[in-house]
């Protein structure tokens, strides 16, 4: 098998030679998955960098993000041919997390490459609203999802994939030098009982977490339909062994439809955009040409939905449970008892090219299956529609997340990390966000490398993390860009300048390739000529009245303007610019858009600067895990330390956001980091010294006479 | 919150409960240390100012001014348009109104160039004539200054920390020192935040957290949901609205609400303890109606008093005790929110009623669980037997952690000449603290915010149809301006405003 694997590696290398331009054709490796990866009695025995628990978004990005950074890496999943799977919608990004998919792809990840590869109809939403808040979204075939992601993973170096049921986390003493209680050292499988080692282990178990199905009355074990329970041993591991506290949440998927069965023409046509736009910097165009994209469909629900649900609620055990569901993403049942009256949208959306289903989006449901056919059956399109599947409720644990660094390492565990909807979030994107930083993080770690974080005031990424280690979740989490301080300056347009330099250095995170970087200096160097060049054109407004007639500049304002000022003027675009000053401007024509947005932009980004500074300050400073807040020897309330000591801060900066830290509490701390930091500066600059002294007096041994 | 422990009864009960009751409400909080509360305490590009010395009757105030642009408040308020004065030396100068050059005050001016001020930053002081008057002009002076901003809570100390101008022994007060600058900056906004003023910057703030939420729903929301376009038609309505009232309230030269300046003292206790008894006493008139009936009192009632130099105004209440009467609920709960906003509390308990000690852990929670200054009187002391007082006297010096307790008797005036002495340190401690009772400093923080919260709205109105991301900025910055005077907005709380008007699913 490890032969398949290297075979595996040198494909990839000429698919990487290939990979400037978007793949015309998916290696047929996929076929070769199976046989690959199904014996497992081999690994017994093998020291691995980092396992990865699961499949999905999350598994899948932090498996690949492990190897990037160069960390021997095993993914461990229930059934290989699910890995990749689009479990609920089928589409990606859109408002929020459209910027989550562009920092992932700034950082190398795979899901933008992978919706480039798969979408069949592409939308920027918001376009009208200003490009911060842009949201670009697709619809995915489903089957070339998967097959994307899936071989992209067999063509990933240091990366082994293999099919089996995780029954326990392997832990052991920490290492004393680290905060911790505990330390991970591998897993052991569900029969057979192989335990495999490893440095560091990311759990990303998705529902799986003590997951229960709900259809009507009837529960049942399981993570997803069609797919087997995992094991409780797991859940048991990090409840009992390690004492971490969980919590319950629900979510749904609607039924299938069969599409023949519905009448789209009583439907609304949706259409894509004419010029599909790609997710990924690296690509120019997406797979799919613009013509053979497929349209969406909506329609809206009639008083006859509301009816079926009310009628049915007692045969309905989900909706009964008081678990908390996602108030963004609700079920038809929640919609009609919370806004009862109204008339609901619902999109019909297509699964793939060859697909014979519809998605409807908007109808996620846990009635009994004859029920559900009686509802969608209320919809005119849907008069005469069949169900394929139908839908269901899940519930399922979730770590609280404020037991995480912001590196997503349980602060209690040594190597042991999580991701994706087992912290309590919803949505593919933001399993994918956090699969990829607890991915590197873990190979980091495995590598004797110190773990990184992103700040919040970078990306969404750091948005993200920090909401959830610091304040913890109540109902599952999504992304809005309203939760986002700087949501002018963290935009989907400049997500690669924002992170793949970061991305890049191996000191930083390494998880970025040396192709990307190129293209990200590459554009980053142009830019900043253009703007350069933009702010060399310094002309007096009756001059730039000649250059751009049909501009109206208002000559009482000032006497001298650079064209970085009329570019942001909101009729001037920058290809006027290039016409009227070609042989300045012209050979950054491809950055048009993009320099139009920096301009607009600049004096807002400029204003936030000074706020981000500070909170990247005093994010800079690092309060130690293993503080023990009731006998720090400073002035703080029993209050502010009963606080801190339940959320365990990683900064100071997230201390700061604590509901019920007061100012003074905050300069206490602050004191105490910068005290520590000294000490500890002192003591490296000692040992650094001793060193020194050392290595002198082996110098002058070695020199002595004998 | 601290845990109570059970109370067993006598006096300490009686106390206890008095604390108990008042903290009825949920404590408000108004300055706290989160994204929009505390930064400007870690943001030290702006320049501050601050009026740097006490309250109450003196000769001399000093107004500090710490930051880059200080030396620009110098130039254009003290004169010197040519070059600046030598440092740290006191000179002699016309202080005037950079705005219309009229001559406030004639008073000394001392520049201390970076690094070598209290603050470590360039830092000016004006030394002026201590009336309100002159004071208050002076600050409005400097609010006109550009750069300049009025100082949050222990902001100078905080910039001179990070400077690292401050040792670590000075250090170790510090917080101390800021908790107290804070929790009487929380006292006087509960103060003002009560009255008229208050309810109007909540309003202000309530609709702004709506437009907000709009703005956001529409952003995050609306293309494939169903938000109506009407919603930012409506937002647009209530920020033009919004932005004409602020504008037209910053106008507005009358002191909107005459701010009640003193030390409060509040005397608080159970029902028939001598509340109204002591008031009397202290102002030596029957102000307030005393009668052996319980609840006899029920309204505040209140009287101005000079008390060795300093102003006070001192508040009887209402009996701390459920009843059924209406009337009388009414007054508690008033009696509650006098205690809420106090500066000093008198809690008085009758010393006769009984006086079985319980354990010793119960009492110091009296003065922790209120977080602030007060003094426990034990009143009636002539219904107190002789036995039963040196039991007592015996029980109170076994207690460590009390507040300053004193025996009094308003029937035979016994003890009273002690209390007052006590009475009065514990006001001149007060009135030493540079921020009681300072309405001016209050005032001039509040026109700064509504000013930043006016320009942003501004914003809004330029971006609406070209930007809305950009637009919302606005509102952004209008909500954390606002906030700064009425509290903190998250995130979150918009997000609940979003999902308690819309029906959105996706």
């Amino acid at each position: 098998m490890l032969s398949i694997v290297f075979f595996s590696a040198s494909v990839n290398q000429l698919l990487r030679c290939a990979s400037h331009m978007l793949r015309k054709k998916l290696p047929f490796l996929h076929s070769l998955l199976s046989p690959v990866s199904r014996h497992v009695g081999h690994l017994t025995g093998h020291q691995y960098d980092v396992i990865v628990v699961g499949g999905g978004h999350a598994g899948t990005e932090a498996a690949a993000a492990a190897a990037r950074v160069g960390a021997e890496t095993l993914l461990i999943t229930q059934k290989i041919h699910t890995i990749g799977a689009l479990s609920c919608n089928p589409s990606l990004g859109g408002v929020g997390k459209g910027q989550l998919v562009k920092e992932v792809d700034a950082l190398d990840g795979l899901c933008g490459r992978a919706g480039d590869w798969a979408g069949i109809h592409f939308s920027i939403l918001n376009r009208r609203k200003g490009p911060a808040v842009w949201g670009p979204r697709a619809q995915l075939d489903r089957q070339r999802y998967r097959d994307f992601i899936q071989s992209e993973l067999l063509s990933t170096p240091r990366l082994t994939m293999v099919e089996g049921s995780v029954e326990e986390l392997l832990v052991t003493e920490p290492n004393p030098e680290e905060p911790g209680h505990h330390r991970v050292t591998g897993i052991r499988l569900a029969n057979g009982s192989h335990a495999i080692s490893a440095r560091s282990v990311v759990l990303t178990t998705g529902t799986f977490l003590s997951g229960s199905l709900f259809v009507g009355q009837t529960t049942s074990p399981g993570g997803r339909i069609g797919d087997a329970p995992s094991s409780a041993g797991l859940s048991h591991t990090l409840r009992e062994r390690l004492g971490l506290r969980t919590g319950r949440l629900r979510t749904g998927t609607p039924p299938r439809i069969v599409k023949d069965s519905v009448d789209l023409s009583l439907a609304k046509l949706h259409l894509p955009d004419s010029h599909p736009t790609p997710f990924s910097f690296l690509n120019t165009h997406t797979h799919c040409k613009p013509e053979e994209q497929l349209p969406c469909y909506l329609t809206f629900t009639t008083p006859g939905v509301e009816r079926v649900v009310r009628e049915s609620l007692q045969l309905n055990c989900h909706i009964q449970q008081d678990t908390k569901g996602p108030r963004y993403c609700p079920s038809i049942e929640s919609r009609v008892l919370r806004f009862p009256g109204r008339s609901h949208q619902v999109w019909l959306e297509p699964e793939g090219v060859t697909s014979d289903l519809l998605y409807p989006q908007g109808l996620s449901m846990t009635m009994p299956p004859d029920i559900q056919l009686r509802l969608i059956r209320e919809i005119p399109p849907m008069r005469r529609a069949e169900i394929h599947t139908p839908g269901y409720g899940v519930q399922y644990d979730f770590v609280c997340p404020t037991q995480l660094s912001p590196a997503l390492q349980v602060k209690s565990t040594q190597g042991l990390f999580l991701a994706g909807q087992i912290n309590g979030t919803t949505g593919y994107e933001e399993a994918a966000a956090q699969g990829l930083w607890a991915g590197a993080n873990a190979a980091r770690s495995a590598l004797s490398m110190p773990t990184v974080t992103l700040s919040r005031t970078e990306s969404y990424i750091g948005v993200l993390i920090d909401d959830l280690v610091s304040r913890g979740v109540t109902e599952p989490y999504r992304m809005f860009t309203s939760r986002a301080e700087f949501r002018t300056s963290l935009r989907p347009d400049n997500a690669d300048l924002r992170l793949t330099p970061k991305g890049r250095c191996f000191e930083e995170v390494g998880c970025v390739s040396s192709v990307r970087y190129q293209e990200s200096l590459r554009v980053r160097n142009s830019l900043q000529d253009a703007l350069t060049a933009l702010q060399a054109l310094f002309l007096s407004t009756s001059s730039w009245k000649k250059k751009l007639p049909s501009v109206p500049i208002s000559e009482t304002k000032s006497t001298l303007l650079t064209g970085l000022d009329l570019l942001q003027y909101n009729d001037v675009t920058f290809e006027m610019l290039a016409s009227a000053f070609p042989e300045s401007l012209s050979s950054f024509m491809e950055f048009a858009q993009r320099l139009k947005i920096e301009a607009v932009y600049k004096p807002h980004c400029d204003l936030n600067k000074k706020e981000i500074e500070r909170i990247q300050r005093e994010e800079n400073m690092s309060l130690p895990q293993d503080i023990d807040y009731f006998s720090l020897p400073v002035s703080l309330s029993d209050e502010v330390r009963e606080i801190l000591d339940r959320v365990r801060p990683s900064t100071l900066g997230a201390a700061t956001r604590l509901e019920g830290i007061t100012p003074a509490a905050v300069v206490n701390l602050l004191n105490y980091v910068r005290v520590t930091e000294k000490k500890k500066e002192t003591h490296r600059n000692q040992r650094q010294q001793e060193a020194q002294r050392d290595e002198e007096l082996c110098a002058n041994s070695a020199s002595l006479p004998q | 919150m601290l845990p109570l422990r059970p109370v067993c009864g006598g006096i300490w009960r009686a106390a206890v409960h008095t604390v108990r009751m008042s903290r009825g409400a949920p404590p408000y909080r108004l300055f706290s240390s989160t994204c929009d509360g505390a930064p400007a305490a870690l943001a030290d590009a702006d320049t501050i100012f601050a009026l740097s010395s006490g309250h109450g009757r003196c000769g001399v105030a000093v107004v500090r001014v710490s930051g880059p642009a200080s030396a620009t408040a110098l130039r254009c308020m003290a004169g010197f348009t040519q070059r600046l004065p030598p440092p740290r030396t006191a000179l002699l100068r016309s202080i005037t109104d950079p705005r219309s050059t009229e001559v406030l005050d004639r008073g000394l001016v001392l520049w201390f160039p970076a690094p070598r001020s209290f603050s470590g930053e360039d830092s000016v002081e004006f030394h002026i004539h201590g009336g309100p008057a002159v004071v208050t002009a002076v600050l409005q002076a400097l609010g006109s200054v550009p750069g300049l901003r009025p100082a949050e809570a222990g902001e100078f100390t905080r910039r001179a920390f990070q400077a690292g101008k401050l040792g670590l022994t000075e250090v170790e007060g510090l917080g101390d020192l800021i908790h107290a600058e804070t929790e009487a900056q929380r006292r006087q906004a509960l103060r003002q935040m009560s009255g008229e003023l208050g309810r109007l910057y909540q309003d202000w703030s309530d609709r702004l957290k709506r437009c907000l939420a709009h703005v956001e729903a529409f952003i995050d929301f609306s293309e494939d949901e169903l938000i109506e376009d009407g919603v930012l038609n409506r937002v647009d309505v209530s920020v033009s609205d919004l932005q004409a009232e602020i504008e037209r309230h910053l106008k507005d030269e009358r002191r909107g609400e005459r701010l009640r300046s003193g030390v409060q003292v509040v005397i608080a206790g159970a029902t028939n303890a001598g509340k109204s008894s002591l008031l009397n006493k202290l102002c030596q008139r029957p102000a307030a109606i005393v009668s052996p009936i319980a609840g006899t009192t029920r309204d505040v009632v209140e009287t101005a008093l000079d008390l060795g130099g300093f102003p006070v105004l001192l508040s009887d209440t209402a009996g701390l005790r459920d009843s059924s009467d209406l009337v009388e609920r009414e007054g508690v709960r008033r009696a509650r929110e006098r205690v809420e906003q106090a500066d000093l509390t008198l809690v008085v308990v009758d010393s006769h009623l009984r006086s079985v000690l319980p354990d010793t852990g119960t009492v110091p929670c009296v003065c922790l669980l209120m977080h602030r200054l007060c003094l426990l009187v034990l009143n009636k002391a002539d219904l107190l037997p002789e036995k039963q007082r040196q039991k007592l006297d015996t029980e109170l010096r076994g207690v460590s952690g009390l507040p300053a307790v004193r025996l009094i008797s308003c029937q035979t005036n016994e003890g009273l000449k002690a209390f007052l002495t006590v009475l009065h340190s514990s006001v001149k401690t007060l009135c030493g603290d540079p921020l009681f009772g300072a309405p001016t400093l209050t005032q001039a923080r509040h026109r700064a915010h509504l000013q930043r919260c006016a320009a942003a709205l501004a914003q809004y109105q330029r971006y609406r149809d070209t930007d809305l991301a950009l637009a919302a900025e606005g509102v952004r910055l209008a909500v954390t301006s606002l906030g700064r005077i009425t509290g903190r907005v998250g995130a979150e709380e918009i997000l609940d405003i979003i999902f308690k008007d819309f029906c959105i699913g996706k």
